[in-house]
């Protein structure tokens, strides 16, 4: 269960209808889930950017979540928990995996790092989210888009 | 998804249409592949049909992109949506790829 008690910046979304999801760690599910929150978010926006960053947010934390927090082990669980409310979009995953601290994630924009295969997913929730929280374990995040 | 590949001497140019994701990352690098086994030094990536990238497709193109420079190839990306070259903009791939606006400037840059 998501606690959003401990969830400052959503305090104020406290009063809005959540739904809530939990799938077993497969791919296959990335695009479903996106689906759903989606069908939800194009009933408050038109805006075709906005539907786009919020599906690439979504597709990209859950698949960290299954790939990186769950290790795709498909016996592990992500939680997603999501509603609208005062015109944002709010999206929660939780994974069942041991966390990881976002905060020393290499830049994958130094010149080092630009060649790597992997690592841009969070950069771009980081950049194309109004809010993002990570928990303190790190196998939580929490992310809020504006629909209007 | 789908990719044509067009081919004009020593250049090919390659149309994806539909969506680069994790999903069909994994089928445009096949192909791609196929054309790097060949040492083809010249490649155009046409995204006019693509309205979607996420993290592992830039991941794949870099992967390409990496394979071409191992012998010296060159690689030209045109025709990208607004929304998708941001992304590349974000993550500062813009400054790793030739990014041109359409294919007949890439044909031209590289002639």
């Amino acid at each position: 269960m998501i606690n959003f008690a401990k969830l400052g910046f959503i305090k104020k979304l406290s009063g809005s209808e959540s739904t809530e999801v939990t799938i077993p760690s497969e791919i296959a599910q990335i695009r479903k889930i996106s689906t759903k929150i989606l069908a939800l978010a194009g009933e408050h926006t038109k805006k075709e950017s906005a539907l786009f960053d919020i599906r690439l947010c979504i597709e990209e934390a859950v698949r960290n979540a299954i790939v990186h927090g769950n290790n795709s082990d498909h016996r592990k669980k992500v939680m997603i928990e999501y509603g609208v409310s005062s015109g944002s979009l709010y999206i929660i995953v939780e994974d069942q995996g041991k966390g990881f601290d976002y905060k020393t994630l290499p830049n994958p924009t130094h010149e080092k790092n630009i060649l790597r295969n992997s690592g841009r997913g969070v950069h771009l929730i980081l950049n194309l989210m109004d809010a993002v929280e990570f928990n303190e374990r790190g196998n939580r995040i929490k992310m809020i888009k504006r629909l209007r | 998804m789908g990719l044509r590949i067009e081919m004009k001497n020593d250049l090919a140019i390659c149309h994806i249409d539909g969506e680069i994701d994790i999903n069909t990352s994994p089928d445009i690098k096949k192909s791609l592949d196929k054309l790097l086994s060949k040492k083809v030094v010249k490649i155009i990536i046409n995204l006019t049909k693509v309205s979607y990238v996420d993290s592992s497709g830039l991941a794949t193109l870099v992967e390409i992109l990496k394979n071409m420079r191992s012998y010296g190839g060159k690689m030209k990306i045109s025709n990208m949506s607004p929304k998708v070259k941001s992304l590349f903009e974000i993550t500062k791939l813009d400054r790793l790829f030739d990014i041109v606006p359409d294919e007949q400037e890439a044909i031209n840059t590289f002639a």
